[in-house]
């Protein structure tokens, strides 16, 4: 047995001794086992994903008696990259919750399937045929959803928030399923090497392809299919949101990788462009949404969607550019593509946890009640800070280097040798620049709303103000999230090497390692180095440090004084500026899009209408997708469901007729 | 010397004619919509001028004459008329927001270049390529003629659309023929002096010439 | 070699703009009053500004937190660096970062975020209102910033800003093509909403409605309050440089020597000086336009670099 099947069986043993331990376990011990044994399965995970990444072969092979070929699961290079992302974002959310988890989200069940959960996202990424892939899957969503559910009981909120993640996901499962019965139909035969032989023109091709686009992008929160987000991470507990929203959601972004990149390679222009519209259509619409979101974890959940949105981009463009021998660009694009997968894994479940420290520290998400706890929880906010410059892209993080790579092969692809390729991507680049500047402008603002309100300035409620930094373990997870930020920033050279081993047979053309840890596109020629980039900054900054060394020897303290109140004496930390004034004006010059409903009322004083007694402003930013696509769909559905109850009434004499019509109905319709 | 410049003389041109049309739809003043139909009057008769130079037709250069006299300085003139005062405060409330006209005018434009490309090749000519532009331009001239309210504003969407029709006979075909485009260009002038009568009579009669009001004159 | 001389150009690019921008708005605002009928502080005054400000004592708001003394050296070191990347003085690039528009973009990004960040920090209403004008302004430039850059990329075939610059000096018939023009226009326009000039942002104003850099710096001073300040000027200055290098790109250093240098530290202070005299005199004709209407303003100039892409396309 190779060192990837033992590692894969050590992964199966272990998530079978955690779930025994769970459901058996004392429960003074439950989350400190729980947490140990669920950390060891990601760090097992890790190990066999970066061997897979390396290039190490080998699998576990499962026979069994059905008529299809046996279930083998085999990491590949690229399920080798994503097994360590998976289990990456595991490590940190096992550390975590280990000391985290309280009241319903630490019970049985909930221990049980965090280590079902786990073992289901690190073998997706494992299989090598449609069957095991499938099973692995459904054990993934089955994990999630029971953790999901934990604390039901509780609040109805996260009821209907289950509910809505079951339904989606089985529709999502529902669309991958018929996608690999239309692909095993074609082929006759069930593994991944029997798929590839179709040829991705074909009919049955193109219908997988939309039904696989379908699957994994409801997986991948893409637009339309998003819904369950804004509602299912927000109210998940904040460890289980960010296994979701930086594990799991990566598992879609594998299985569209694994369809237009390993199964059916060189699909048509249209599959490109229809990859590119739905991306950059949810990178422009989650950004947007959550640039004008006062919930801390809708927030970050809406971003989610944004940045599989520009992954997907990045796919789209790497598949066009493809189709018009664009090699080295469409190389570049890809592996800024996986670059920001792994980014996000990064940064966004830093955030999440970071989110989850300040409601375990206030138990208040909304923004506009918290403030000031960059003094009251230094390490939470110095986490939460570098993973908002991730997802900001701000140089030196990681989110930085990614989209830095996608702009260049976006603004080199539109041309080869000085000639435009073709019209399709002369129109499709300069568009897909416009929509990733707007969308990365508008990043910006969301995590400078996000991070400035929560921990600068003054406490907006008396949560706020009583705030206490969280326990050591949970600030190790938050502390080892923000340096992997930083590692992926600091050294995009190695990293994007190795990604580039994934996907290309011959990466050196389209990705190097230059320097330290700088990175080099030599089909594009373009080249960044972010630790030269600190040097300098370190150089510049010599004499401005000494300036104010200088300066501050005649003045060594700051004065102490009140903030200026516009006249008054006091000005009161209700006067600040809130999360949802601060997104205000992008509200209003967002008014198409976004459809706020606003509820102003002023109440006079008695004796006289020019005296305001208060005033009570209400503002609402419902999702335009939900109410729009949605409702109208459901509300027939109910319709079409009060019909049925009368059709289905539960009498037995009812369904007994209704078999007796149908045996002669099929009698009749055989003797014609 | 000619020859090396002449892609580029054609590019300002082309350029000047696309940058007018996009402007039209941001400025919202009566009085710098007709500056820049003006404007782009010139850069039409411009651009005339320099194909007919390259081509060696004078004919062509006789075009562009006509052209700079009638689009350039006769409608614009016409059109400006009234004393600079009144028509200064007349500012437009487009039915589309702008900022939403002026990316359906990126759309446009992208359009045009896509259908041109798409249905007829952009052929390997200079003149070719930039032949997009006047279909961008009539485009733009309906987007107008839609979105906005005074019938002296769509009046401008008209001859915007009228001057792309002009920019793509020329771009794609060398030209018209001169009596043809003479029949046109005082057609169109001919239109013009009556619908501004119209208006003039209009604005005295009911005090304004939005459209949406004058439905009321149907019942 | 070319390390050598591309870290001497560094270094005389930074000095020079450390000495230059200050002067650079005293020279605006000298030619703003002069030109309003009013005798004026004189182009030092910037200067005895940053002086007085350096020696006075900070004061800072009571929940004021460590962003505010970060906040403005990062903005500092942001402006410092855009003077080091861009192509200034010389075109000879930095051994491996290269003066990339991305990275520029991202340089001067981070000024931004200080900036925004510190004007959160004071917990008034003023500075968070600066503070969410400032980045919603900001937000809406980036694309207009992002695609008249890559429009200018086209003819050069690179989005490295230094061979732009070099591609214009070497082909002037470039600069005049109408997707030069088109690109140089949107470009301004943003980098005028991007450094807070007008129609913007009133640089002059300290009515609590209409400001937006001015509210984000209310609760600074000191020697807080001279790093927001001159890395602004900075920032402005070398954006202007930019510009300035992108009309006429003559005088820049291309190839390494003593008397080029010179050639191309005067013609940059210069062309500097002279695009702030335009820049002022054209302000005496703006009036600030609502903050409502700021999104239209840059709708348009993100149209015109669009098309400028478009026609990059079309016409080539």
């Amino acid at each position: 047995m190779t060192g990837i099947g033992a590692g894969l069986l050590l992964q199966l043993g272990l998530g079978a001794l955690a779930v025994v331990s769970a459901l058996a376990g004392a429960p003074s011990l439950r989350s400190r086992a729980g947490g140990i044994l669920c950390t060891l399965i990601a760090v097992t995970g890790f190990l066999t994903g970066l061997a897979a990444l390396l290039g190490a072969t080998g699998g576990l092979l499962i026979p069994i008696a059905l008529p299809m070929d046996p279930l083998l699961l085999a990491p590949d290079r690229l399920g080798g990259l994503f097994m360590l992302i998976v289990s990456g974002v595991g490590i940190l959310v096992s550390l975590y919750a280990m000391s985290s988890t309280r009241g319903p989200d630490a019970s049985r069940t909930a221990w049980a399937a965090m280590p079902v959960f786990l073992v289901g996202m690190q073998l997706v990424p494992a299989a090598t045929d449609s069957v095991s892939f499938l099973l692995a899957w459904e054990i993934m969503t089955l994990g999630s959803t029971v953790l999901l559910l934990a604390d039901h009981a509780s609040r109805a909120t996260v009821a209907s928030a289950g509910i809505w993640y079951s339904a989606m996901s089985q529709l999502s499962f529902f669309f991958i399923l018929a996608g690999f019965a239309v692909l095993a139909a074609a082929s006759n035969g069930t593994s991944f090497t029997n798929l590839q032989a179709i040829e991705p023109g074909s009919g049955p091709a193109n219908v997988a392809f939309v039904l696989f686009l379908l699957g994994f992008g409801g997986k991948a929160e893409l637009v339309p299919l998003h819904v369950w987000v804004p509602r299912v991470l927000p109210e998940a507990p904040s460890h289980v949101s960010a296994a979701m929203s930086g594990a799991m959601v990566k598992i879609g972004v594998y299985g569209g990788l694994l369809v237009c990149v390993r199964l059916l390679p060189d699909g048509p222009a249209w599959w490109a462009i229809a990859i590119m519209l739905v991306g950059g259509a949810s990178a422009l619409y989650g950004i947007l949404q959550a640039s004008v979101s006062s919930d801390l974890k809708v927030l970050l959940a809406y971003s989610t969607t944004e940045n599989m949105g520009l992954v997907f981009l990045g796919l789209g463009a790497s598949m066009l550019l493809r189709g018009y021998d664009a090699t080295a660009a469409a190389d570049a694009a890809l592996v800024a593509a996986l670059l920001l997968a792994v980014s996000h894994a990064a940064f966004k479940s830093t955030l999440f946890l970071g989110a989850g420290a300040i409601i375990h520290a206030t138990g208040e998400r909304n923004l506009d009640r918290l403030g000031g706890l960059g003094a009251r929880m230094p390490v939470t906010a110095s986490a939460f800070g570098i993973a908002s410059l991730g997802a900001a892209a701000i140089p030196i993080t990681s989110g930085f280097v990614a989209e830095w790579m996608l702009l260049q092969s976006l603004i080199h692809g539109g041309r080869l040798d000085g000639a435009v390729v073709s019209v399709a991507a002369s129109v499709a680049m300069p568009l897909a620049v416009a929509v990733i500047a707007l969308t990365a402008g508008l990043a910006l603002l969301t995590f400078v709303k996000a991070y400035g309100i929560a921990f600068l300035a003054r406490p907006r409620s008396v949560e706020a103000a009583d705030a206490r930094e969280v326990p050591p373990l949970m600030q190790l997870a938050l502390a080892l999230g923000a340096l992997s930020v930083l590692a992926l920033g600091l050294l995009p050279g190695p990293i994007a090497a190795l990604v580039a081993n994934t996907i290309s047979s011959n990466p050196t053309v389209a990705v190097q390692s230059v320097g330290l840890g700088g990175v080099s596109l030599p089909g594009i020629g373009a080249v960044l180095d972010p630790i030269i980039l600190v040097a300098l900054s370190a150089l510049v900054a010599i004499p401005v440090i000494v300036s104010i060394i200088v300066s501050a020897r005649r003045h060594p303290h700051r004065t102490i004084d009140l903030p200026w109140g516009g006249g008054g004496s006091r000005a009161r930390p209700r006067m600040q500026y809130t999360a949802t004034s601060y997104a205000e004006p992008l509200v209003r010059v967002f008014d198409d899009v976004l459809k706020p409903s606003r509820d102003v009322q002023v109440t006079h004083v008695a004796e006289s209408r020019y005296l305001v007694e208060h005033v009570r402003v209400e503002q609402r930013v419902s999702d335009v997708i939900e109410t729009r696509l949605y409702r109208p769909v459901l509300n027939l559905f109910q319709r079409y469901g009060i019909v049925v109850r009368h059709v289905a009434n539960g009498s037995i004499h009812r369904y007994l007729s209704y078999s007796f019509v149908a045996l002669l109905i099929v009698l009749i319709v055989v003797s014609l | 010397m000619f020859e090396t410049f002449y892609p580029q003389l054609i590019g300002l041109c082309t350029g000047a004619l696309l940058l007018t049309s996009a402007l039209m739809v941001w400025r919202h003043s009566l009085l710098a919509s007709i500056r820049l139909l003006a404007l782009q009057g010139v850069a039409l008769a411009a651009l005339v001028a320099v194909i007919g130079i390259a081509e060696g037709e004078s004919e062509l250069v006789l075009v562009s004459l006509l052209i700079l006299s009638v689009k350039g300085i006769g409608l614009p003139w016409v059109l400006a008329h009234q004393s600079k005062a009144s028509i200064k405060q007349i500012q437009e409330s487009p039915r589309l927001n702008p900022t939403a006209a002026l990316l359906a005018v990126t759309l446009l434009t992208i359009l045009s270049y896509v259908v041109v490309s798409r249905v007829f090749g952009l052929g390997d000519t200079t003149t070719g390529h930039a032949a997009p532009i006047g279909l961008a331009m009539v485009l733009i001239g309906f987007l107008l003629l839609i979105s906005r309210r005074r019938a002296r504003s769509q009046l401008i969407g008209f001859l915007l659309l009228d001057n792309g029709i002009a920019t793509i006979a020329f771009l794609t075909s060398g030209g018209v023929p001169i009596l043809l485009e003479f029949a046109v260009s005082l057609d169109v002038l001919l239109v013009v002096l009556i619908l501004h009568v119209f208006a003039g009579r209009m604005r005295t009669k009911f005090g304004g010439t939005a459209v949406d009001q004058l439905r009321e004159l149907h019942d | 070699m070319a390390a050598v001389s591309a870290i001497i150009i560094a270094l005389v690019q930074v000095v020079l703009f450390v000495f230059l921008a200050p002067l650079l708005i005293g020279v605006i605002r000298q030619v703003r009053a002069t030109i309003e009928g009013r005798a004026g502080a004189g182009i030092w005054q910037p200067w005895r500004d940053v002086r007085k400000l350096l020696v006075k004592n900070p004061v800072r708001a009571a929940d004021s937190s460590w962003m505010l003394r970060v906040g403005p050296v990062a903005l500092m070191v942001s402006s410092l660096l855009l003077c080091v990347l861009l192509p200034l003085v010389g075109t000879i690039p930095f051994p491996s970062i290269p003066s990339d528009l991305f990275v520029i973009v991202s340089v001067m990004l981070i000024g931004v975020v200080a900036l925004a960040l510190v004007g959160l920090d004071g917990g008034t209403a003023f500075g968070g209102m600066g503070s969410s004008r400032h980045m919603t302004v900001a937000a809406l430039v980036e694309p207009t910033l992002l695609l008249s850059v890559y429009a200018l990329s086209i003819p050069a075939g690179t989005s490295t800003i230094s061979a732009i610059v070099e591609t214009r000096l070497f082909s002037p018939e470039v600069i005049i093509s109408p997707v030069s023009v088109l690109a140089l226009v949107a470009l301004s326009i943003a980098i005028m909403a991007e450094t807070g000039r007008l129609p913007v942002d009133n640089p002059g104003t300290h009515l609590e409605l209409t400001m937006l850099h001015e509210a984000m710096t209310l609760e600074a001073s000191g020697r807080d309050l001279v790093w927001l300040e001159v890395g602004s000027w900075l920032k402005l200055a070398a954006l202007l440089g930019l510009v300035s290098n992108l009309i006429a790109p003559w005088g820049v250093v291309t190839d390494f020597s003593a008397l080029g240098l010179l050639i191309g530290v005067v013609s940059i202070a210069v062309k500097v000086l002279v695009l702030g005299v335009l820049l002022s005199v054209g302000e005496i004709f703006l009036a600030k336009v609502r903050l409502f209407q700021v999104p239209e303003l840059l709708a348009g100039s993100f149209a015109l670099a669009f098309l400028a892409v478009t026609a990059s396309y079309l016409v080539a």
